[in-house]
């Protein structure tokens, strides 16, 4: 096991690594920008370094910054959380050539799964279905001449984008000739890389995902799905594990054909495949997520699985320690992403002074979040406030015990999407277990926040 | 095709032009002989820290150095070489001590670190080495590549708040660089210049930066920078 871990990350992940550190009973040092000097991880921790200005580029995603920070902190490993660069295999090649280890998969895993075309093409051939879609996109003429092929709708993505960013939705040949030229710069400007892909889009899809555990022996586990179906832009919002989508056959068998073309693909460490499902219950693989998911609270709930200490303990070479049938999920769990963003200004993200907070409590809830009275919101990341994650034993009763503790969550100072959760919530849709991707993109927000505000 | 480039400039002869350099020229003059010396006079005598005067299209602008402990001037430069953490403690115990009271009083500027690494002063650096804004007095090691430490201001160096190979983090505080205004030590009472730190005489007045109004305009006065220009 490692002595100390650097955490090279901010909010309520660094906070979530730091727990699991000290769980492991192991050292952590908490890496942090000038903006996050009040943050909570580095406020709690026993260590802490400034590695940069606020600016990301210059701290959290320095792999110089970083690395100097655990070399001179004396830690042998660390964790990158999730975003910045917890899935980049230039980071993690250069943190094994300092001798140090980059807790997720090896830099050769992460490369074989870099590119999101070429992990469909491998996970296709270890027997998921995927959605039809192209390869890489040579040129315009290409890209209508696969658009016909799959049939439009179509989405454009780009192959190095993640989270939903840089896609767009193209019905017509024409819109995607006026699409194209945009998309291929926006990636270059987003992502440093301009290719691009396409793929059929399936209307009225919900999103489920596999969570999966493999060590480097081969030894693999999944811990069973979660719907993240309640999504704005393809941003997730809620989510939720059982899918509602799924009957316990199904959500068996997607999860057992899942672990096993991971793990014979060489998959290793901790890994999220994601699917869409259609309205005949059909599972497309999508993608993977080589890292922790900010969802992942929900999976601990149900399992009692300390998924970031098996992360760390997997990286640090140890046997899983589990087999599949010690694996029992039991009840239901819903996570709520809250953010700092207002409904009614087009969810714009919010920065500024938390003037009170309180998190709520009772039976089967849990608060991840790095607010405190007092704390300010800086504007230069992600509006992520903290998720507000609640177990009960069946579906109706967590719904009703996450709207309790809504009621009683109180961030004040700052706008944020609490009462669009309550509305949410409180919609027939999602109470039958029926919300797709779209519902919100489609119907607005508006409806819900009036009808949340009666 | 292109035009001759310039052809359009005024020739030196341009009799407008040496008109207007030569009403500046007078305008200076009056400035220093008669403007400036009545302003040092009446910031040396009150309380101000800086006057600003308007005159036939010029400004002066006088300055007092940063020598007294004014509490405004000490604010300024708590906000200048502001709560930089120092070590790798916790941050807020870091904050509090940089925030010291007697610490921020001193009104003294710092050169902080430019990243994560391992610190090393330049080899020749000393206590009273008098330095330009942006000279290098030392670098930090990141990872075998050496980033360069710079002083942030003119000035004469202090005390050191690291050691020679110790790790440093991004914006910690490394050297204290006092202002070059305290040059003249006999304003500054014995017991308050710290020990081996810029004896006397290490800033002859000849070396004092120009715009410094000369010792001979205001004996008695505190030394004043004028600063001149067209308003």
């Amino acid at each position: 096991m490692f002595s100390k871990v650097l955490i090279a990350n901010r909010g309520e992940i660094a906070l979530r690594i730091l727990r699991a550190c000290r769980t492991l009973g192991i050292g952590a040092v908490v890496a942090y920008s000038e903006a996050d000097r009040e943050g909570l991880a580095a406020q709690l921790a026993d260590e802490a370094i400034c590695i940069g200005p606020a600016d990301a580029k210059r701290s959290y995603l320095s792999a110089p910054a970083i690395i100097s920070a655990a070399v001179v902190t004396g830690c042998d490993a660390i964790h990158p959380g999730y975003g910045f660069l917890s899935e980049d295999e230039g980071f993690a090649e250069v943190v094994r050539a300092h001798g140090l280890t980059f807790i997720g998969p090896s830099a050769e895993v992460l490369e074989r799964f870099a590119s999101k075309e070429a992990t469909r093409r491998i996970l296709s051939a270890h027997g998921l279905a995927t959605i039809p879609g192209s390869g890489m996109l040579r040129d315009e003429a290409h890209a209508l001449e696969e658009a016909a092929r799959v049939g439009y709708p179509v989405l454009i993505k780009p192959s190095a984008g993640g989270g939903g960013k840089g896609m767009r939705l193209v019905r017509t040949p024409r819109e995607l000739e006026t699409t194209f030229k945009v998309s291929r710069s926006e990636a270059m400007a987003g992502f440093g890389d301009d290719s691009l892909y396409l793929e059929k889009f399936l209307e009225d899809n919900r999103h489920v995902e596999i969570q999966v555990a493999v060590d480097r022996f081969g030894n693999a586990i999944h811990m069973g799905e979660r719907d993240c179906s309640v999504q704005r832009r393809h941003q997730k919002l809620i989510e939720e594990t059982p899918s509602p989508a799924l009957s316990d056959v199904a959500r068996g068998e997607l999860a057992e054909k899942a672990l096993r073309a991971v793990t014979a693909a060489g998959y290793e460490n901790l890994g999220t495949l994601e699917f869409l499902v259609d309205a005949k219950g059909e599972a497309y693989f999508i993608e993977i997520n080589c890292r922790i998911q900010v969802e992942h609270p929900i999976t601990e709930l149900c399992t009692g699985i300390d998924m970031v200490a098996l992360q760390i303990k997997i990286a640090a070479g140890e046997k899983l320690g589990l087999t599949q049938a010690d694996v029992v999920s039991r009840g239901h769990a819903i996570e709520f992403r809250i953010l700092a963003e207002d409904p009614a200004k087009d969810f714009r993200p919010q920065a500024g002074q938390v003037v009170e907070y309180l998190a709520p409590g009772g039976p089967g809830i849990r608060m991840d979040s790095h607010l405190y009275p007092g704390y300010e919101v800086p504007s230069y990341y992600d509006s992520l406030l903290g998720k507000l994650s609640v177990w009960a034993p069946d579906r109706p009763l967590a719904i009703a015990r996450a709207d309790a503790a809504l009621r009683e969550l109180l961030v004040d100072g700052i706008v944020t999407n609490i009462e669009l959760h309550r509305a949410i919530l409180a919609n027939q849709v999602f109470v039958d277990g029926k919300v797709t991707t779209s519902l919100l993109d489609r119907v607005g927000s508006a409806p819900f926040v009036a009808a949340g505000n009666r | 095709m292109p035009a001759p480039q310039g052809a359009a400039k005024p020739g030196p002869t341009d009799p407008e032009r040496t008109l207007r350099i030569q009403r500046d020229h007078d305008a200076i003059a009056r400035l220093a002989d008669e403007l400036l010396p009545a302003l040092i006079a009446k910031l040396a005598s009150g309380g101000l820290g800086e006057i600003e005067v308007r005159q036939g299209g010029w400004k002066a602008r006088l300055r007092k150095p940063a020598t007294a402990p004014d509490p405004n001037k000490a604010a300024t430069a708590e906000a200048a070489a502001r709560a930089r953490a120092v070590g790798h403690g916790r941050p807020d115990e870091r904050d509090r001590r940089a925030r010291d009271p007697k610490e921020a009083e001193q009104g003294k500027v710092v050169a902080m670190s430019p990243a994560v690494g391992i610190y090393n002063p330049r080899r020749d650096l000393a206590v009273g080495m008098r330095v330009r804004a942006g000279d290098k007095i030392g670098t930090v090691d990141v990872l075998g590549v050496q980033q360069d430490v710079v002083s942030p201001v003119d000035g004469i160096i202090g005390s050191s708040l690291a050691e020679a190979g110790e790790a440093v983090e991004y914006g910690q505080e490394l050297v204290r660089i006092e202002p070059p205004e305290q040059a003249p030590m006999s304003e500054v009472p014995p017991n308050e210049a710290p020990a081996g730190e810029a004896p006397a005489g290490e800033a002859p007045a000849g070396e004092a930066p120009a715009g410094e109004a000369p010792a001979g305009v205001a004996p008695a006065g505190p030394d004043a920078v004028a600063v001149a220009g067209k308003a």
